[in-house]
């Protein structure tokens, strides 16, 4: 009986995940061009968030500098673009590529920390990448930041960029989904429970935290690339603590405990920007109150919320 | 097998550990008993790896494993379970067992493919052998405090150890529930054909089944031998049996 309850449940999600992705690909039949950017630009954040959450809702790892990985793959695509000659799907490769190796050298001394040491390191690392790119003029362009950065022709208008960028998230969130499945997924859940006990069952903590930061920086660089080639300019404050705060509050949001989370936060968080500064100037005041009604009373986000009521109403039915 | 010389561990001018020397055989069981703060858990700590000791030596199948980490230490076939409850409590107690044999198997590395059907037999065979099969699908944190206590001890089967260190395992448990879980331990045990070290407080449950006891008392093991010899130790009962009742 069990088995082929599963196997309903199943097939009723894979049918409402088609159906989604299916709504996400004929929007451009529907909505103007306006509206089609908002949703790139939803779904480029919902991947950031998502490429954070492995670190912070699977892993445990509190980061509070994820702008920096993003900054990193954003002007790694922006550099090559402008100063080389070098083809788009090279520059566009190398974001997320550098993102991931300076993961591997701000890991490394990240992990050696815990809880509020590492998450104030992740800190730290993130505002010096900030400075770098802020002071750096010969290099980075400084506070002008790099603009009109040439794109391929064909992804120059808007709905073409959007199914560049749609096909590129679809593809990370399914590697992501893997890797949380995963017996390597398992094991950072472990982690995230009881980092002690993992490591007297024979894991190597440390290296499994650094792997995972590698992975969020990788992820978090392919964001950052797919941001460059949306908004052909890119400036400082993408690796600000700010944006990093940004990414937080959109895990947090969504539910860091689910897999959609990230997601669903993302794009609640961008429709709430965008409508409420349409009506005062004061988002981040609404946003605080946000975040605080979040907090008080809505621990496992809306994705988490959602979740919770499906099993009770699942329960119920059961029982009935 | 195990064998440990002269260990010593000092906490600032406090001496946590001295001297402690005493070797293990093959599917022995025995325990460790002494009052609060005599130094039993600081000396589990030691074994495996999560203190470094001052000076002295950790051997098991005559390699020394003095200092390792406790990762490396459990790769060598030491497990041991904590005094106060450890697991996984956001993970099923499936999942919670089935990590500890991914962990052992090396499998954690496996980043893309699905984890569910990773040794299911094996882990359903653990949690059954401990009398938690009907409640592997619940979470390990809102199960009740005896069957974490046994999750734990099934988390530490897992890494398939051949010598298992186990801290006051029956802690917070009713006397009943303490002979019962201890019976279990022992079959378990035995039909696993492992080394058994174990820390614990009550003294009827110790020499119910040791087979040797070790008294420790300030940090340095007093006395050493069969449970009757044990209970007729005038030292012992001075400063032990004595605070009991």
């Amino acid at each position: 009986m069990k088995p082929s309850m599963g196997n309903r449940k199943k097939t009723k999600s894979m049918f409402g995940l088609i159906a989604v992705m299916v709504g996400f690909l004929i929007l451009p039949g529907f909505l103007s061009e306006g509206w089609i950017s908002l949703v790139n630009e939803m779904l480029i954040l919902a991947l950031a968030a998502c490429g954070l959450n492995l670190m912070l809702g699977y892993a445990g790892m509190v980061s509070f500098g994820p702008a920096g990985f993003y900054a990193v793959g954003a002007y790694a695509t922006a550099l090559i673009l402008i100063d080389t000659n070098l083809p788009f799907a090279l520059a566009f490769a190398a974001g997320p590529l550098v993102a991931a190796a300076s993961a591997v050298l701000i890991g490394w001394f990240c992990v050696r920390l815990t809880q509020v040491y590492f998450a104030l390191l992740t800190l730290a690392f993130a505002q010096i990448i900030h400075t770098i790119i802020f002071e750096w003029y010969a290099f980075t362009r400084g506070d002008n930041g790099i603009v009109d950065i040439p794109i391929p022709q064909m992804l120059k208008s808007i709905t073409h960029y959007y199914y560049f960028s749609f096909f590129i998230i679809i593809l990370c969130l399914a590697l992501l989904w893997l890797i949380i499945k995963s017996p390597f997924g398992k094991t950072l859940q472990a982690m995230r429970e009881n980092a002690q006990r993992a490591e007297s069952i024979g894991i190597n903590v440390r290296l499994y935290q650094l792997s995972t930061f590698v992975l969020s920086g990788f992820f978090l660089g392919v964001a950052g690339s797919l941001f460059c080639g949306f908004n052909k300019n890119v400036f400082p404050n993408y690796a600000h603590w700010i944006k990093s705060t940004e990414m937080l509050v959109v895990c947090l949001l969504g539910g860091i405990y689910n897999f959609f989370g990230p997601i669903v936060g993302s794009i609640v968080y961008l429709f709430l920007d965008k409508v409420i500064t349409g009506y005062t100037q004061f988002w981040p005041l609404v946003l605080g109150l946000i975040i605080i009604l979040l907090l008080l009373f809505l621990r496992g986000g809306i994705a988490g919320f959602i979740a919770e009521r499906m099993a009770l109403r699942r329960r119920r039915g059961e029982q009935a | 097998m195990f064998r440990v010389e002269k260990l010593i561990k000092s906490f600032g001018g406090l001496m946590a550990v001295t001297q402690v020397s005493f070797t293990l055989k093959k599917g022995e069981i025995s325990s460790i008993i002494g009052p609060n703060g005599a130094g039993k858990t600081t000396l589990f700590n030691i074994l495996t790896g999560h203190l470094k000791p001052d000076s002295g030596a950790v051997y098991f199948k005559d390699q020394e494993i003095t200092g390792l980490s406790p990762h490396r230490i459990c790769r060598t076939g030491i497990g041991r379970s904590f005094q106060k409850t450890n697991i996984f409590p956001r993970l099923t107690a499936f999942d919670n067992v089935q990590v500890a044999l991914m962990a052992w198997q090396k499998r954690t590395r496996n980043i893309f493919q699905k984890a569910d059907h990773f040794y299911q037999k094996e882990t359903d065979e653990i949690l059954g052998s401990l009398g938690l099969g009907d409640q592997k699908d619940r979470l390990a944190g809102l199960l009740a405090h005896g069957d974490q206590r046994l999750l734990e001890i099934g988390i530490t089967l897992g890494t398939f150890p051949e010598f298992i260190l186990l801290d006051e395992p029956t802690a917070g448990m009713s006397p009943e529930e303490s002979h019962k879980t201890m019976e279990l331990i022992q079959q378990i045990v035995r039909s696993r054909n492992l080394t058994l070290l174990f820390i614990e407080h009550d003294m009827n449950i110790v020499f119910g089944i040791s087979e040797k006891v070790r008294v420790m008392h300030f940090g340095s093991i007093i006395a050493e031998g069969t449970p009757e010899a044990i209970r007729a130790n005038d030292q012992v009962q001075k400063i032990y049996l004595a605070e009991e009742v």
